[in-house]
């Protein structure tokens, strides 16, 4: 919300400059975005900025489209200024600034010059140029009993500060200038003005017809009628303060029912009244079919579950919303029926959502405005519309359902420095409160003001009230601790303990969207309503994220790119899905390079692999499994090049990580070393042979490893020779060569009956 | 003893031990060697025809010294070899034999530090699951049905009572649900919100969850100990402050901010011309978000924060941009 500061001085005094009471009601009440400084720079340029009289205009003498004029600014010669506009003649007051002056923006200052062969010294001022209007058709003409060489910045609001807030969610009554006056007069300690507004005098007393048929989503209404409304622009000051608050001015109805909801927060609206069908208002749920053209131009279909005000025949306004085109405040408008109401924040949500819209009332609604305050608002634009527009009030009627009354409190002051770790003596706590606006009873008995109803219902948001003036000087402790410890879970330690493996085996770590386009799983969850096509499906496999990855680094020209991801997947099926921790990781190399990482990783946990050959997805054409996973190398379709794949589920892999290693002897006795190789079918799988030796050898094999695997002359075709290596080590005495050749034998014998393996010699 | 009386055996061993300190190579200490201690020297010769226990201690003594000596003269001119060869052609800032080395991504970084920072102070670190119900992550956190960040166009909903948490604090319901006062935790993880993506916003983030939950907490120890966690994160001499917020589920709700680490306060560009950024949200635990949890808040009290990690991570590493985070490009990824 932008607030001109000059608009809040006239609810509340104070003296600290606009910068410094900003910096403080940062940490009391609101965001402040920043001070700005809107119109013409204060201070001493005021002074030239005054009041002139048209002595001579004349066409000038060398252009067409100017003016040459003779002004009187009250002082010295008369000055000769050229001007662009028409709208005005001799004997004409108007705006006038001095060589000298500094136009607001700041940047363009007025200096005395020639404009075709004559002097010009100075400028006639606009309504645009003052930043006071949006009218440039001409220049602004001042009321004639001015005198001239009056000081501009008397007779016009010349500049202001706007102080640019943002309201928290919870603070609807700071969407106004008085709100937000009330929470500086808390702050500063001084006194608040009275709610502006005064009654004015009825004329009549006709009747008005109002029937409110949804009294929860609309518990109050308040309908005024005025007659012989004159239409027109708002006063200068008016518009300033409309523009200063970043709204643009209509016209002098539209402009009140703006100014007063910015005053006090309840947002109005007005009514052309000649056009309500049987001159009667109806606040109802929209019937299925009905439409309505709004304010902004567009035709919208309505919901039964749009509350709508109508007329006896059609609706005429989104409640809370906007208005309808086809009631609206227009040039022949002659009876204006003011709405003062207040709608419940749900609905007003629902339709904002309903018909996207957004609108300065319905931000304010959406927060819950206080019911009580449409009662001054309709005073308040009363007064203007019988100063301003010279309308006559002519009749009124009030609806009203049930509003609940606001929150009665039993607070204890030493609740507050419970919460806040700080004394706050409890006259401070007691007159703070009082200058919000909140009765305190002698035993401490609080009582919410209307509007903080919704806000404050608790004794802890009483404690919030006090608190939030105290922040600055709360201290800085650490909870005091009875017992103490902090340590990673197992499976936490295990995860960084893989991810360091590989950082180590040269991989880097990639972060990946767990959203995508699509997911291998025709389970896999998928959102309703997604951002984009491209972040749709909650993913079951790291492994499209990371083929992502690995093209974008393609594509911008990296090199030896290796990634790994330790991230969720979301199994089906939903709503909830299981979610499980998985690595994920992508290779440029052959299946053996990839297999090699996943083996550091085994290794590391301690775990031995065992790895089968599988068909995974289509687009592997090698792949194999492993405990908790699988490895893979992609077709040419997914990648240039060759890129190899890997995926484990670690809840999996870590369920199989020893609790604790135990030391086994390998110092005391050597060890015997022999290499073997056997012949045998193409079809045995280097693995299977292996285990089957480790098996057949018994403890006393310390080791068995992976040497070649050959085929060619002079093996026979269908078969293969493959060598390993073996050692065996006891950790009880030395072995002779009795042992190895009885433990050779024993391998040999197993290998033929198994597979029928040859020993080649 | 003719030999013996005819030697002087310490100008013999004086001469001895200046050919060997001059020898320039190996060959040449060989030479000396064999000519002084060799077995035709005259050393060697006096040493055979030793019949008393006083001219054999002398012998050997003098044997002794030129053998250490010769070690000696042997070990010297390795290194000199070293050095020769060094000065004909070592460039010592070529660069090293290549170590293959891999990156932990910086949000993985920070986030461990966050851990360790957390883990030092006596918490648990808590891993939460990225979908929550609707009761978890705005109902039992008493956030307003109205709210608009309840609506679809803020909450990725997979059905009406399910989303994917908008914010870690889903898991101070989980955590309470589940432990017993009192209870001190972390929670880094996955956020989701229908955010366009921009230099500042991600429909995927990251945040780290804090709650401490045990008697007599107030707003003092919550500040207490995130001005311990930013001095960790950014220096020692930061300070921070508090603001008034609003969060459905802390009253009082706070903002913090820190001095600004990059001009140390004295205002720049990072933080504005204020001297301070804005660091997250925080507060004093609502009541009733205990009674949801069936935690009597007579009995205890507690404070939560919610910090953006990658907010962390561009403040204190100067990223520009949000979405370099998740492109993953190696040229970004290696320098850190």
């Amino acid at each position: 919300m932008k607030v001109p500061v000059s608009w809040l001085r006239e609810y509340v005094d104070f003296d600290l400059p606009i910068e410094e009471l900003a910096r403080r009601l940062v940490f009391t009440s609101c965001e402040v975005d920043r001070v700005v400084r809107r119109g013409a720079p204060g201070g001493d340029n005021y002074e030239y900025f005054v009041v002139g009289k048209v002595l001579e205009a004349d066409k000038h003498p060398n252009a067409d489209k100017l003016q040459l004029t003779k002004i009187d600014v009250g002082s010295g010669e008369p000055r000769s200024i050229v001007c662009g506009a028409w709208n005005f003649g001799a004997g004409a007051t108007v705006a006038v600034v001095l060589p000298g002056g500094v136009m607001p923006g700041g940047e363009f200052t007025i200096e005395k010059r020639k404009l075709r062969g004559e002097v010009s010294e100075g400028m006639i001022l606009s309504e645009r140029e003052l930043e006071l209007g949006q009218d440039h058709g001409g220049i602004m003409v001042l009321s004639d009993d001015l005198t001239p060489g009056t000081p501009l910045a008397d007779v016009l609001p010349l500049g202001d500060d706007i102080l640019e807030i943002e309201t928290l969610y919870n603070r609807p009554d700071l969407t106004s200038i008085y709100g937000i006056a009330r929470e500086v007069a808390a702050l500063l300690e001084t006194d608040l003005r009275a709610m502006p507004g005064k009654e004015p005098v009825r004329a009549g007393d006709e009747p008005v017809t109002i029937t409110v048929e949804d009294l929860e989503r609309c518990p109050r209404y308040i309908g005024r009628l005025f007659r012989d409304v004159q239409l027109g622009e708002s006063p200068a000051w008016l518009k300033a303060r409309l523009m200063g608050a970043g709204m643009r001015p209509i016209s002098n109805v539209v402009d009140i029912t703006n100014y007063v909801m910015l005053a006090l927060g309840s947002p109005l609206h007005a009514f052309d009244y000649d056009k309500l069908a049987g001159n009667r208002i109806v606040v109802r749920r929209a019937r299925p079919g009905e439409k309505l053209e709004t304010l902004d131009g567009t035709m919208r279909e309505l919901d039964p579950e749009d509350l709508v005000i109508a007329d006896a025949e059609k609706p005429i306004a989104i409640g809370g919303v906007m208005g309808g085109g086809n009631t609206e405040v227009s040039d022949d408008t002659k009876n204006v029926l003011l709405e003062a109401a207040n709608f419940e924040p749900l609905t007003v949500l629902r339709s904002g959502e309903r018909h996207r819209m957004r609108t300065e009332s319905q931000t304010r609604w959406e927060k819950g405005v206080d019911a009580e305050v449409a009662g001054p608002a309709a005073t308040y634009a009363s007064q203007l519309l019988v100063e301003l527009a010279g309308a006559r009030w002519t009749g009124e009627r009030e609806v009203r359902g049930e509003i609940p009354a606001p929150p009665v409190i039993a607070f204890r002051p030493g609740y507050t420095n419970d919460v806040l770790g700080l004394e706050v003596p409890e006259d401070e706590q007691r007159d703070r409160l009082g200058r919000l606006g909140f009765g305190v009873d002698p035993d401490w008995t609080v009582h919410t003001p209307t509007w903080r109803r919704r806000d404050v219902p608790r004794d802890i948001d009483v404690v919030e009230e006090v608190a939030r003036f105290r922040l600055e000087h709360v201290p800085a402790t650490l909870p005091v601790r009875q017992e103490m410890f902090g340590r990673l879970t197992h499976e936490q330690r295990l995860r960084r303990q893989v991810e360091d493996v590989l950082v180590g085996a040269g991989l880097y770590e990639a972060y990946t969207y767990s959203l995508q386009a699509t997911d291998p799983d025709p389970n896999a969850i998928e959102l309703p309503v997604p951002l984009s096509s491209q972040q749709r499906v909650l993913r079951t496999t790291l492994a499209i994220g990371l083929l992502g990855a690995a093209q974008h680094n393609i594509d911008m020209g990296n090199t030896d790119i290796a990634l790994f991801e330790v991230a969720h997947v979301y199994l089906p099926p939903g709503p909830v899905p299981e979610e499980r921790w998985r690595l994920g990781g992508i290779v440029e190399g052959d299946f053996f390079k990839a297999k090699g990482i996943v083996e550091a990783v085994f290794d590391a946990l301690h775990i031995e692999p065992t790895f089968e050959r599988a068909k995974l997805r289509k687009e592997f054409v090698v792949g194999a499994t492993v405990q908790s996973g699988w490895v893979g190398t992609y077709g040419p379709l997914e990648l240039d090049g060759l890129w190899s794949a890997f995926e484990l589920d670690l809840a999996e892999l870590f369920a199989e990580v020893p609790e604790r290693i135990l030391y086994r002897d390998v110092i005391t006795y050597p060890p015997l070393r022999l290499d073997l190789a056997f012949v045998l079918d193409e079809g045995v799988p280097a693995g299977e042979l292996m285990a089957a030796a480790r098996k057949a050898a018994g403890e006393e094999l310390r080791d068995v490893r992976f040497l070649s695997d050959y085929r060619g002359d002079p093996i026979p075709a269908g078969k293969k020779s493959v060598a390993i290596a073996v050692a065996f080590q006891s950790p009880e005495r030395t072995l002779t060569d009795e042992d190895a050749g009885r433990l050779r034998g024993s391998i040999v014998q197993a290998l033929a009956e198994r597979f029928g393996a040859e020993l080649r010699s | 003893m003719d030999s013996l009386a005819a030697v002087d055996w310490t100008a013999y061993q004086d001469e001895a031990l200046a050919a060997i300190g001059s020898a320039l190579s190996e060959a040449e200490l060989d030479d000396a060697r064999v000519k002084y201690l060799g077995r035709k020297s005259a050393l060697a010769q006096a040493l055979r025809g030793v019949r008393d226990r006083e001219s054999g201690m002398l012998l050997n003594g003098v044997r002794s010294k030129l053998e250490e000596a010769v070690a000696a003269r042997e070990a010297e001119l390795a290194r000199l070899a070293y050095e020769l060869a060094a000065e004909a052609g070592v460039d010592v800032t070529i660069p090293g034999t290549p170590v293959t080395r891999g990156h932990l991504h910086l949000l993985t970084q920070i986030r461990r530090e966050i851990e360790d920072i957390f883990l030092g102070m006596g918490y648990e670190v808590w891993d939460g699951n990225e979908v929550a119900t609707v009761w978890e992550n705005f109902d039992a956190l008493t956030s307003d049905p109205g709210h608009p960040s309840r609506s679809q166009f803020d909450t990725f909903y997979i059905d009406q009572n399910t989303v994917l948490r908008t914010h870690t604090s889903p898991d101070q319901i989980r955590a309470m649900q589940t432990r017993k006062p009192p209870i001190y935790m972390v929670s880094p993880g996955r956020c989701y919100r229908r955010d366009t993506p921009d230099a500042t916003h991600s429909p995927i983030f990251l945040q780290v969850e804090c709650l401490a939950v045990d008697r007599g907490i107030t707003l003092a120890d919550l500040q207490g100990t995130v001005l311990k966690f930013f001095r960790a994160l950014f220096g020692e001499e930061r300070e921070v402050r508090m603001r008034t917020s609003f969060f459905p589920f802390t009253e009082p709700s706070v903002e913090f901010d820190v001095t600004c680490f990059i001009c140390g306060g004295e205002g720049c560009a990072t933080c504005k011309h204020s001297g301070w950024i804005e660091m997250g949200g925080a507060g004093w635990v609502d009541p009733d978000v205990f009674r949801n949890v069936g935690i009597d808040p007579d009995e205890y009290q507690g404070f939560a924060f919610g910090f953006g990690i990658e907010r962390i991570a561009m403040l204190r590493h100067g990223l520009p941009d949000l979405r370099a985070f998740w492109e993953n490009d190696l040229r970004v990824l290696g320098q850190f």
